[in-house]
């Protein structure tokens, strides 16, 4: 199994204090426009979800685990709900590498895997450098041309 | 080839209606107001011209309306201003399906839905065409489907013969009509009470006013759902031709659509609280394209609206061959979980009362709060029947799952049509008491759910997980290596796995 890269936790960080922030701005607002609940519970608001998004992006990290095997990708994630995927390379239809701003600043990538299926149709391995994500995707698309022959399209 | 000259006087009335209505509503309201332009002060008129205009509309999209059956695709040209050219292999199409109304049949035109996976929206709609050209694309693009896949071929040619599968007769259409009760139609209750508004004397009945009302319109809700699907169902056929299955259903509106075998992604049987008393059920067969009851045209069916449980067996052996499954449920700690489950919903159900009549005074007595809890005695029994309704199994060629009391689902899923499986184990399953996982098997079945085989253990569902994968595989690489022996399916994907013989 292979884990992400440890940076990846700085980008859900990220998203962690983007949260926060809006979070902290909705309880001013209602501090100032609605009722009053006084400074220091906006400032608790804000300061909550900051240290629940931070730990959650830290155990996130500690369970995310990815593994391109004989047959399928298979993917282990998820803090509260533990998720197991498993996707044949038959059915992948098309593979993408993605780089938010914030990714792109920390030097990071993610590959995006699309199926026909009608839940889980797309399935995102954050948290890759670049080169790895791109030899990824570049494995995936050969292993799914590859069994792509004999599979049945939809 | 054009549409059938009919639909610009059909299209253009049955459009050009709603806009006139629209129109002479707006210029009545305005009427007699400065807003209005003194020759507009004419709602009639008004209405009319819309009405022309629309019509005019229909005769520039007739004109502008082109299409083409070819070998390999379904052309169609469309668009009055802005254009589109839309080509449809013949292999992608998933259904065929041919409607008309009341009116239509009297003109003698119906519309044509050729459904494809992806998408939204129905990829090509015919509206409208002759019917005896309707049945004749249908026909034809199932004939040149098979033509572009055979090497030969030759037999093609001949027109297949049409096996009837089923057909529902007019005693268990009434007996349908009376079970299927659709719990939507009670969103219809809040009408209600605007349905009967000057009932006299009413204040003095109120209660027992009340509780005949309620119970008269559950009645009539009751007959209205019966009549809609006995409109719905009269008529049902279900034939196959070929690899294709065909029906053919309904009073008013007749619905005739095609379901290629080869397209088949899950067979689905539902089994309702009624329809199990007396041994009934439903099948449904859902394929990429839409699954029945969810299509954006609303309402083509491919499925068997109800027949003895032991004939829908037979007739889902028919389509997708497999021994009767032996569920195995999940372990007995799941049921004690439920049992906890139903009786937290009460509980704080009961709260929740207790917390608002802490508020806001009402509603009602301190009694009211706790009646909530009274039922708690039911949640084991409520427990264990969700317990003993769930269940999964595997097959040589497929996986089948099993959920709910009410209404119990029962899923067969072809190995080879597995896309992805999801093991998921919430922070409750996952706690060392309980132990339990749920697998998702999803499939690129447009609707209906994916197949869910709920709470497992642990260990199991890791195992159904990886014997999944490799069933997949397993099931391709047959496929691969030979449908050859079959005769009759010589297309890229035969109705069952390729062990037929």
């Amino acid at each position: 199994m292979e884990t992400l890269n440890p940076r990846v936790r700085l980008v859900w960080a990220v998203g962690a204090v983007v949260t926060a922030t809006v979070l902290g701005a909705v309880a001013a607002a209602v501090d100032r426009f609605v009722f009053e609940v006084g400074v220091p519970v906006v400032v608790a608001v804000a300061g909550l979800a900051l240290v629940a998004g931070v730990v959650h992006a830290v155990l996130k990290y500690r369970v995310w685990q990815f593994e391109v095997r004989d047959d399928d990708l298979s993917l282990e994630r998820g803090v509260l709900t533990r998720v197991n995927t498993v996707v044949p390379f038959v059915r992948v239809q098309h593979v993408d590498t993605q780089r938010g701003p914030v990714e792109r600043t920390l030097g990071l990538a993610s590959v995006v895997v699309y199926t026909a299926g009608s839940r889980g149709a797309d399935v995102t391995v954050p948290g890759l450098t670049p080169e790895r994500a791109d030899e990824l995707q570049e494995r995936l698309r050969r292993l799914a041309i590859e069994s792509e022959r004999e599979s049945d399209a939809v | 080839m054009k549409l059938h000259p009919l639909s610009i006087p059909y299209r253009g009335l049955s459009r050009g209606a709603s806009v006139g209505f629209m129109l002479y509503f707006a210029s009545q309201s305005l009427s007699g107001t400065d807003f209005l332009w003194t020759p507009l002060d004419q709602p009639i008129l008004v209405a009319l011209a819309g009405v022309v205009v629309v019509t005019l509309w229909q005769v520039a999209y007739f004109r502008r309306f082109e299409y083409d059956l070819t070998d390999e695709s379904l052309d169609v040209a469309s668009g009055v201003l802005s254009r589109r050219h839309r080509e449809i292999p013949l292999d992608r199409i998933q259904n065929v399906d041919i409607s008309r109304n009341v009116v239509q049949r009297a003109l003698g035109v119906a519309a044509v839905d050729v459904e494809t996976a992806g998408g939204g929206a129905t990829e090509a709609s015919l509206q409208y065409v002759d019917y005896d050209e309707a049945k004749r694309l249908q026909r034809e693009i199932q004939r040149r489907k098979r033509g572009a896949d055979a090497t030969a071929g030759g037999d093609a040619e001949a027109a297949d013969p049409e096996a009837e599968l089923f057909a529902l007769d007019v005693d268990d259409l009434l007996l349908l009509s009376v079970l299927s009760f659709d719990l939507r139609y009670l969103s219809l209750l809040a009408f209600g009470p605007a349905a009967f508004p000057v009932v006299p004397g009413f204040a003095e009945v109120a209660f027992v006013g009340g509780v005949v009302l309620v119970a008269l319109l559950l009645a009539g809700l009751w007959a209205l759902s019966a009549a809609v699907t006995f409109a719905r169902y009269y008529g049902f056929r279900l034939t196959r031709v070929g690899d294709e299955l065909r029906y053919e259903r309904g009073l008013l509106q007749r619905y005739d659509g095609s379901i290629p075998l080869e397209k088949v992604q899950t067979i689905t049987l539902r089994e309702n609280a009624l329809m199990r008393r007396v041994g009934y059920a439903t099948l449904a067969v859902e394929t990429a394209g839409y699954a029945p009851g969810q299509t954006p045209t609303g309402g083509s069916e491919a499925a068997v609206p109800l027949a003895t449980r032991e004939s829908v067996l037979e007739l889902a052996n028919e389509l997708e061959e497999f021994d009767p499954p032996e569920f195995e449920r999940p372990p007995e700690r799941a049921r004690t979980r439920y049992a906890i489950r139903y009786a937290l919903v009460l509980a704080v159900l009961s709260g929740l009362l207790f917390g608002a009549r802490a508020l806001f005074g009402v509603p009602g007595s301190q009694a009211l709060a706790l009646a909530p809890l009274a039922f708690v005695v039911l949640a084991p029994v409520a427990g264990h029947l969700k317990w003993r309704n769930r269940g999964y199994a595997t097959g040589e060629n497929h996986v089948f799952t099993r959920n709910g009391f009410w209404t119990r689902t029962t899923k067969v899923v072809p190995y080879y049509r597995i896309q992805t499986v999801i093991e998921s184990r919430t922070l409750f399953q996952r706690r060392r008491r309980w132990r339990l996982a749920s697998v998702v098997i999803d499939t690129a079945s447009s609707a209906g759910g994916p197949a869910l085989a709920a709470d497992l253990d642990r260990e199991d569902a890791t195992e159904l997980r990886e014997r999944l994968g490799e069933q997949l595989q397993e099931s391709l690489a047959e496929r691969r290596s030979g449908p050859g022996s079959d005769s009759d399916s010589e297309s890229s994907g035969p109705v069952g796995p390729a062990r037929r013989d």
